[in-house]
């Protein structure tokens, strides 16, 4: 086909984008999606017919009861509706212009998710909302609201062709899929941890003390992970068949994919070696990762919580550790997979991904702050000077870094021993206190490092390039 | 019994609804899985006949099994003991003969029915003569008797009095002079290897020995193939013919580079740029930079339009000079050796490197006169 004939027949078609965002085999496809989506809230309508809950209508809609399965039915009626639509009409775009993602609402998005500041802010607090609503979001009809929300989120976003390039990538499917067995699994934390805790306020045992009946490994445990095996087997056939491995050229030692990416589990840590030296974001803070995780059973002075699911038992563990594995590792997962663009700029979900996008990313260290503030040059050794000449002046150079890593690492745990974390230190005695505030405080150098450098452009808090030091 | 197979299940709750009715007859049974035991025997009938209250005539005399049946065995022989001062086989004269024994008629606890049965060995023994009574013990244990008269039996002895049966202890109780000794079962055959060890002569524990041994063989072999493994792997490090590109390369005269511009041209095959430019302190300079970025050693581009390399790992971005600026990379690029050959080109050396934090930048093999373009 030459290329007028292709002209021809984007003329035909009614459009000459070369990344259309609507097209007809998208529309159907998305009419397979609401369909499944109609399949699954048509059984949630059914249980909710038999569980027969009520709700109240407002007082302008008559104000009488009315049982939730009819709100349901009506939705799921809704999505039957827009299913068909889409199969029967996707031939037609402009008949089907109400369910694709508006033009200002991406321009919204984008405008939150393109910057990391905001990015950082939105999960974070999202985080804590999550943490304070946490006994209303964990209602199953909540959850199960929130659920097709981010169906339909997904289904709007997917008429946008910049969407489709990165959540459709054969490479992060798998991750598109995380996001929700990672939703999932918190409600569910949530919501049996709600139950534990409102029998603790009542006096009675957690649920699990009740059902305590014991199974056989042999059939139950063998049968259910032998049928588990077999499902992801199946599963890991049905991937393998439908989404093939993106095969690129052939490697080169001097051509590096743009963008390139680590495998998505290390994602996290890539996006700490944007913030942190290499040094320490790829070797010291894994390794304090793993240990300090090993260290956990050394440090835990609650004996409650063990066995069952609580959340006001453990209130400290357990807001902790979900800091540390939702916004700061998946949160940076999302963020490495979906918006690490070209050049390892952040893109908006529907942004294009420019090469030639400019990013404002200069770099200050700590020392020149300092040095430049007090209108002095750095400290500089004379030309040629050998090495006992030159640390003095390096020292020097970066003493205020010093000061604040000592005073970060150092004093802070103390102060805290005396205020915030008084309880923990009476507890715990002065080593495995030290031991827990100082993991504690490097969990929050990363989020505190990556707020610096996008707020102040704080690079290194000591860089002395000349030993390879930098932190 | 009618049944005539049990499931476990009904077995424990046949046990469990025999208990009370055994412990209301002898509470102090210092094992209650004495009858899960008996329970077990093949014969079902046996099931009911071993939870059943033990009764002290049921009892068999000969040789009692479980710990009720010796507790059984017990109080028959404290019936006998009494038996021996009068006739009457009730247990209330019995108690009454041993005052110390027990205050009820029936042994309450375990201590009661020991003390009964230090009671009842008492009285077995002679009544009326107390002086006889260390006899009595010497027959359950001589060498106590010996040493001392009138040291206690502990419970071992008892147990084993007991079970050696109330027909021995009245047998001893009869004739006291006479010291039984408990008939103890043979000693296991101590297996050769525990055997102690005899000089005979030869020593056979000698150095070669020892090398020959399975275990020495093995781990030896293991040694020596390791080593070969490591000299294999030394001999990998010298490869007979090595298909990098020589280190040294001519990139033609340096009229090809002009000012300003960044040449991608040795790129791909040599990894470096060539840079023409009079951005670092100001002065006209042609050097070579590998394009290795100092962060993880990605492979930055050239972008003529922002004027900067820019890594696609991480984001470090770099001046035309190779001052880094952005991004995450420590430091800025490194130079490598270039000069003029003597036929007027200019010639790259990869296997030197300058570094400009370390002041290698000041070098003369690092960069050439920009004049010479």
């Amino acid at each position: 086909m030459n290329s007028l004939s292709l002209i021809t027949s984007c003329l035909t078609l009614g459009s000459t984008d070369p990344h259309p965002n609507v097209t007809p085999s998208v529309l159907y496809g998305l009419g397979w999606l609401y369909l499944i989506l109609f399949a699954m809230n048509a059984v949630w309508t059914w249980k909710s017919y038999h569980r027969g809950r009520h709700f109240r209508l407002p007082e302008f809609l008559g104000g009488m009861d009315m049982p939730n399965a009819a709100a349901w039915s009506m939705y799921s009626i809704a999505l039957l509706l827009v299913s068909v639509t889409h199969l029967t009409c996707a031939s037609v775009p402009e008949a089907l212009r109400w369910f694709v993602m508006p033009d200002f609402a991406k321009a919204a998005i984008d405008f939150v998710v393109a910057d990391a500041r905001r990015y950082f802010a939105v999960t974070t607090f999202g985080f804590i909302g999550m943490l304070l609503l946490r006994n209303w979001l964990a209602k199953p009809n909540v959850g199960w609201v929130l659920l097709n929300l981010a169906l339909l989120f997904l289904c709007v976003s997917l008429t946008d062709w910049d969407f489709r390039q990165i959540v459709g990538k054969p490479d992060n499917v798998p991750i598109v899929a995380m996001l929700f067995i990672v939703g999932f699994f918190t409600w569910l934390f949530f919501y049996r941890a709600n139950e534990n805790d409102r029998r603790a306020a009542q006096g009675q045992g957690p649920v699990e003390a009740e059902n305590n009946e014991k199974v056989l490994t042999w059939p139950d445990l063998v049968y259910t992970e032998m049928i588990c095996m077999i499902a992801v087997t199946a599963l890991l056939i049905l991937w393998g068949i439908a989404l093939q491995a993106p095969l690129e050229e052939p490697a080169s030692a001097v051509k590096t994919p743009n963008p390139s990416k680590a495998p998505w589990y290390f994602l996290g840590l890539q996006e700490m070696l944007v913030y942190f030296d290499p040094w320490l974001a790829g070797v010291v803070f894994p390794s304090v990762i793993i240990g300090g995780m090993m260290a956990i059973p050394y440090i835990d002075f609650n004996k409650l919580g063990n066995g069952y699911y609580t959340f006001n038992q453990r209130k400290f563990a357990i807001t902790a550790f979900m800091f540390g594995f939702l916004p700061l590792w998946i949160g940076m997962i999302t963020l490495g997979t979906f918006l690490r663009g070209p050049n390892w700029n952040i893109f908006g979900i529907y942004e294009y991904w420019d090469v030639h996008k400019l990013e404002a990313l200069n770099n200050v260290s700590l020392s020149e702050y300092f040095w430049y503030g007090i209108g002095q040059p750095l400290p500089m050794a004379p030309a040629g000077a050998n090495f006992w000449t030159q640390a003095p002046y390096i020292l020097l150079r970066e003493f205020v870094g010093f000061v604040a890593i000592g005073i970060y690492l150092g004093v802070l745990p103390m102060v805290m021993a005396m205020t915030v974390f008084k309880k923990f230190f009476l507890r715990m005695g002065f080593l495995r206190y030290m031991v827990f505030s100082n993991l504690v405080l490097m969990m929050a150098a990363l989020p505190i490092t990556m707020v610096l450098r996008w707020a102040a452009n704080l690079k290194y808090f000591i860089k002395i390039p000349e030993w390879f030091f930098n932190v | 019994m009618s049944e005539p197979k049990l499931s476990t299940a009904d077995i424990l709750a046949k046990i469990r609804a025999a208990k009370p009715s055994a412990s209301s007859d002898a509470p102090a049974a210092p094992a209650p899985p004495a009858p899960v035991v008996e329970s077990s025997a093949p014969e079902p009938s046996a099931v009911e006949a071993a939870p059943a209250p033990p009764k002290p005539k049921a009892a068999p005399a000969a040789k009692p099994g479980s710990t009720s049946d010796i507790l059984a065995a017990i109080r028959a022989q404290g019936a006998k003991g009494g038996a021996a001062e009068a006739p009457a086989e009730s247990a209330a004269p019995k108690a009454a003969a041993a005052p110390k024994a027990a205050p009820a008629a029936k042994p309450g606890s375990t201590s009661d029915i020991l003390a009964a049965i230090r009671a009842g060995k008492g009285s077995a023994a002679a009544p009326t003569v107390t002086a006889e009574a260390p006899a009595a013990k010497a027959a359950v244990k001589p060498v106590a008797a010996a040493t001392s008269g009138v040291a206690k039996p502990s419970v071992e002895d008892m147990l084993k009095a007991v079970r050696g049966g109330g027909a021995i202890a009245a047998v001893a109780i009869a004739t006291p002079a006479v010291p039984v000794k408990p008939v103890l079962p043979p000693m296991p055959m101590r297996p050769s290897a525990a055997k102690d060890k005899k000089s005979t002569g030869t020593d056979r524990r000698s150095f070669v020995a020892a090398c020959l041994s399975p275990l020495a063989i093995g781990f030896g072999s293991m040694a020596a193939t390791s080593l070969l493994w490591l000299l294999d792997l030394a001999r990998f490090m010298f490869p007979n013919v090595l298909v990098e590109p020589p280190t040294k390369f001519k990139i033609g005269p340096a009229s090809d580079y002009p000012l300003g511009n960044v040449s991608t041209k040795w790129l791909a095959a040599r990894g470096v740029w060539i840079v023409h430019t009079d951005q670092y302190k100001g002065r006209n300079l042609i050097y070579a930079i590998a394009s290795v970025c100092t962060h993880l050693g990605c492979t930055p581009n050239w972008l003529e339009g922002e004027q900067k390399y820019k890594c696609p790992c991480h984001g470090s971005g770099f001046y035309i000079n190779g001052i880094n600026f952005e991004g995450p990379a420590p430091r800025p690029l490194e130079r490598v050796g270039i000069k003029l050959a003597s036929d007027g080109q200019l010639e790259v050396d990869k296997s030197v490197k300058f570094q400009e934090e370390m002041g290698q930048w000041e070098d003369t093999n690092s960069f050439v006169d920009g004049a010479l373009a």
